[in-house]
């Protein structure tokens, strides 16, 4: 008995113990008619309009290739993984789930996936991060048709006003933030929120620097997180970064009042619709010249529930037709995410000139939960209350990444 | 109907309306935004007024939010119906007739209402789940139920507290049997708080997000509150939509508002239970 | 409804007789009357309750959800939270939120009250646009209100700015001591149209022949609300605070829009704090049912103590 089936069959023992979980959901294992379902069900977080409708699109082609109808459910970010784990514990699992990569660690540790190789689909040529991303002991449990990664996203006339040329290092950076800022603007915007976004977007600096995420209070983390820290307290960037989500970052630059951001490719859709806006891109810049930054690799992954085998076969259709390279780069392109296959992502770049500097960075991106596992959640957590407590200068980075080691070690 | 229209009566109206501006700020601050390019209101120097207006917001939101705003008023419409259903014989009993525990329940009804939001409605989706009632209309208007039914209790004790029980005694008296008095004396009378717990019953249940997003999946119904949430995405929002529904989604609910309160001033109950 | 007037006088007499042989009958008779709700309270509240009581006893983690094993680990759950330095910092928190925002909604809502309760032109109409702020989704007057506090190019900074109230920008969000009165602002805002429709239906219902007895008297406006007013609103103040205290107290989505519980933990209240145990990425889920028990658990000893210290007119009912 695969482990996956051990779980279902512990699983639906202790259910029937709980009064309210019993009376539904298929006993996955046993019913086997070798033939794909009709219909599947399918969840994802793609709510705002446009990311919408580009998905729609994708799952109407896919529909119509493997001739399996999709019922498609789309949920607020935040209410995604309350809703799975809902689901999970009432055996109404969707057939198919595209969550944020550094969560399928945490939902395959519920024994609730199966693994992808089980229906025969590829790893092969996808980047190193995505397939650490989507593994979990050992197995492949989720794939991404996208990733993506943080950059540098600047306002070309306000520097070139300046005089300031698109920064590389951290000095560079400090410098040219410094020089652009005042009047009421700021030369860099950020997102430093007290959530994994946070964290996301602070990574690039503490990566980069050669901190590692199971010693949050080394010299080189408590560099980083100084080197933050420093931006805000000279006036380089405003304090407000401590409110701003990606979204409000991207409201920031394009009214102005910020000449340079780090945000994420996904923008840059938004950024050419407005008129009299010219940015260019460059890599987050990393601690010295001549050294590559690492980013965390962003995107979501498919993953397979098991629902039962017929089901989770046409999932499995579904998914591979989503991965196929040209419903890949049609997602990609609309979207704005890089491909997740190395041959693709080039070819898609040389189609894309303006996504070469996020294609460059999603090679050496790192996946966050590749290190901790299951654990990187809570470790995440405590990175961004660690951000919070030194940009709202409650604690020095030393203090405040000491107690954040302090937080994760307790448990 | 002393001082109505003469002059202080009017400066009172000048007084009330520099309340309702200030008050009102954030609402016209929200139309402002609503007409104007996302990210315009936080340039250095924001347009007071909406100069170069666009109206896109408006014509997604009146594209994809019809059926969502019908949803709103069905859920919230049958919420106020459930509410004062079961709050009006119960708040009789608790204001008017003597037994012992009275207090307790009154207690535990408050005391119940202090349950976190997310915990009710991880609970009901368990439970709603296996009765069918997830993606209804029935399964909204219960859960929403479960924060108005208290609130309106108590309203509604509180102003049946103040009818004389000389006066339903009285009916009782005369023969009239305890259902009798409560439907031909205390309802009538109650008019005035019915038309307040009913109202607040209303927005509780138009404005509800929790309950809405755990107990819809999207298939069939979609209150507003999620309705909303289309144009707000992981990685952008769509600002001037977001904002046009909210406006929109107003509409009718402030048409009702102002509506009812007529009703409220009508219904003068003071009368009735004078002296 | 002028014949129901008239009708006390005639019959006097007889009511304490009745009330006497009644009792035993009348509990049945409330019981009858009660029948909807207390099936309402069983099946919505006792589920949930039982549920949350069970969990936080539990070690609760997303494996559970599916396997459904959750061992029990008695009071470890409560005993973690307790020690959890954030614990101190929620509690003050939420008592300072829950306090500050029912002082001024309460104050706010009775002076707009009274306010509102002469009749003067459109008075009716401008009273019920002060509704509108509830017609709002919290997710949309969150975001506006996050806007309106920015700092560098927030429309309130520039008002204080322009008035002369400030010099420099407040740091409405961005600082750990100006966030949680911003919250709090916010809060208060939101909850004014609640207290202000209440008290105002209390106001009406105290007959003005006792304002014009007053008067009579010789009383000024100060004594006619402290010796009027303010004794016969008692009944509905006690119900406004008290429904005021449960619902602030429990207050989530305003804080997680316009702070989501920051900077650096300065917003996090009781309600937000669970949230984050259970969700933030602990995903201690035992932990977060733990902390909302103990919410529920202050809020009910506040509310005997207000029982106990208050003769309001909720302790007078059950006598």
């Amino acid at each position: 008995m695969s482990r996956v089936a051990r779980h279902l069959v512990l699983g639906s023992v202790a259910a029937t113990a709980m009064l309210v979980v019993t009376a539904c959901g298929p006993s996955p294992a046993t019913e086997s008619s070798g033939e794909p379902a009709g219909e599947i069900s399918e969840l994802d977080y793609y709510a705002d309009q446009q990311g919408s409708r580009a998905w729609q699109q994708i799952l109407d082609t896919c529909s119509r290739e493997t001739g399996i109808t999709i019922n498609r459910q789309t949920v607020p970010t935040d209410q995604m993984l309350p809703k799975i784990l809902k689901d999970a514990s009432s055996r109404t699992l969707p057939d198919l789930v595209f969550t944020d990569n550094p969560t399928l660690q945490q939902i395959a540790s519920t024994g609730a996936l199966t693994p992808l190789t089980d229906y025969g689909i590829s790893i092969d040529g996808y980047y190193d991060s995505i397939i650490k991303a989507g593994t979990y002991e050992g197995e492949v449990y989720g794939l991404a048709p996208g990733v993506n990664g943080l950059a540098l996203i600047y306002n070309e006339k306000l520097l070139a006003e300046a005089g300031v040329e698109p920064p590389r290092t951290w000095q560079d950076l400090a410098t040219a933030a410094r020089k652009l800022s005042g009047g009421g603007k700021y030369g860099l915007a950020f997102s430093a929120i007290p959530s994994e976004e946070g964290t996301w977007q602070f990574l690039p600096f503490f990566w980069s620097n050669g901190a590692e995420l199971s010693a949050l209070d080394s010299p080189e983390a408590v560099e980083a997180l100084r080197f933050v820290t420093e931006l805000v307290d000279s006036g380089a960037a405003s304090k407000s970064v401590l409110n701003w989500n990606q979204n409000d970052v991207a409201d920031q630059f394009v009214a102005g009042n910020a000449a340079m951001m780090i945000n994420g490719s996904w923008n840059l859709a938004r950024l050419d619709e407005e008129q009299g806006l010219d940015y260019g891109v460059v890599p987050v810049p990393a601690p010295e010249a001549g050294t590559d930054p690492v980013v965390a690799l962003g995107g979501e992954v498919g993953a397979i529930p098991a629902t039962g085998a017929d089901r989770q076969q046409a999932a499995a259709e579904v998914l591979k037709c989503i991965l196929a390279e040209e419903n890949m780069l049609a997602w990609d392109t609309a979207h704005a995410y890089v491909p997740s296959r190395k041959a693709t992502a080039e070819k898609f770049a040389r189609d894309n000139p303006a996504m070469r500097p996020f294609v460059t960075e999603v090679e050496t991106a790192r996946s966050r939960t590749a290190e901790l596992g299951e654990r990187y959640p809570k470790v995440s957590q405590a990175l961004a209350t660690a951000l919070q407590a030194a940009l709202a200068g409650e604690r020095s980075p030393q203090e405040a990444l000491a107690a954040a080691q302090r937080e994760v070690g307790r448990s | 109907m002393r001082g109505t229209r003469t002059a202080s009566g009017w400066l009172r109206t000048a007084a009330g309306v520099v309340i309702v501006v200030v008050l009102l700020f954030p609402l016209y601050w929200m139309i402002n935004a609503s007409l104007q390019p996302g990210g315009a209101l936080l340039r250095p120097n924001p347009d007071w007024l909406p100069v170069d207006g666009t109206f896109d917001g408006y014509r997604k939101a009146l594209s994809t939010q019809g059926g969502p705003l019908l949803d709103s008023l069905v859920v919230a419409g049958g919420t106020v119906l459930v509410s004062l259903v079961i709050a009006l014989p119960a708040s009789y009993a608790l204001a008017q007739l003597r037994f012992r525990g009275a207090q307790p329940l009154i207690f535990a009804l408050l005391i119940v209402q202090m349950i976190p939001g997310i915990v009710m409605a991880n609970s009901l989706y368990a439970v709603f789940s296996d009765l069918g009632l997830i993606d209804d209309y029935l399964g909204l208007i219960l859960a929403d139920s479960t924060a108005t039914i208290p609130f309106a209790i108590l309203v509604l004790r509180a102003f049946m507290l103040a009818i004389p029980r000389e006066l339903t005694e009285a009916a009782r008296v005369d023969g009239a049997s305890y259902w009798r008095t409560f439907r031909s004396i205390i309802v009538p009378v109650s008019r005035n708080a019915m038309v307040t717990a009913g109202l607040f019953s209303f927005l509780f249940a138009w404005a509800d997000f929790l309950f809405a997003v755990t107990l819809t999946t999207g298939r069939s119904i979609e209150p507003i509150t999620v309705g909303i949430y289309r144009f707000i995405g992981n990685q952008s929002a769509d600002w001037n939509a977001v904002l046009a529904t909210a406006v929109l989604a107003s509409v009718p609910a402030a048409i009702l508002l102002v509506i009812a309160q007529r009703y409220v001033v009508a219904g003068v109950t003071g009368g009735a239970v004078k002296e | 409804m002028t014949v129901v007037a008239q009708r006390p006088a005639e019959t006097a007499a007889p009511v304490p007789r009745r009330r006497r042989r009644g009792t035993g009958r009348q509990r049945w008779v409330a019981l009858a009357f009660l029948v909807p709700v207390l099936a309402y309270v069983v099946l919505f509240f006792g589920y949930p309750l039982v549920n949350n009581v069970s969990m936080s006893l539990r070690d609760y983690t997303v494996r559970s959800f599916y396997t459904g094993e959750a061992p029990f680990v008695g009071w470890e759950n409560y005993a973690a939270v307790l020690r959890d330095p954030l614990f101190t910092e929620a509690v003050v928190n939420t008592v300072v939120f829950t306090v500050g925002s029912i002082a001024f909604q309460f104050g706010i809502g009775l002076a707009l009250a009274l306010f509102f309760a002469g009749r003067f032109p459109a008075g009716g109409l401008l009273r019920s646009l002060l509704l509108l702020p509830w017609l709002l989704p919290l997710v949309v007057s969150g975001a506006v209100w996050r806007w309106m506090l920015d700092q560098d190019h927030g429309v309130i900074n520039a008002a204080l700015r322009a008035v002369g109230l400030a010099d420099g920008p407040t740091p409405w969000l961005t600082d750990p001591g100006w966030a949680l009165p911003a919250v709090i602002i916010v809060n208060i805002w939101i909850g004014i149209p609640f207290n202000l429709v209440i008290l105002h239906g209390g106001l009406r219902a105290i007959p003005q022949s006792l304002y014009e007895a007053a008067a009579l008297d010789g009383a000024g406006p100060w004594q006619r609300f402290r010796h009027v007013t303010w004794p016969l609103l008692r009944p509905v103040t006690a119900v406004v605070l008290m429904l005021g205290l449960v619902y602030t107290i429990k207050v989530f989505d305003v804080i997680m829009v316009v702070t989501g519980g920051g900077p650096a933990n300065a917003t996090q209240t009781l309600t937000t704090w669970s949230y984050h145990l259970s969700f933030g990425g602990g995903f201690a889920f035992g932990e977060g049912a733990a902390v909302s028990n103990l919410l529920v658990l202050v809020a009910t000893v506040f509310g005997l103590f207000y029982l106990r210290s208050a003769r309001s007119s909720i302790a007078e009912a059950g006598t």
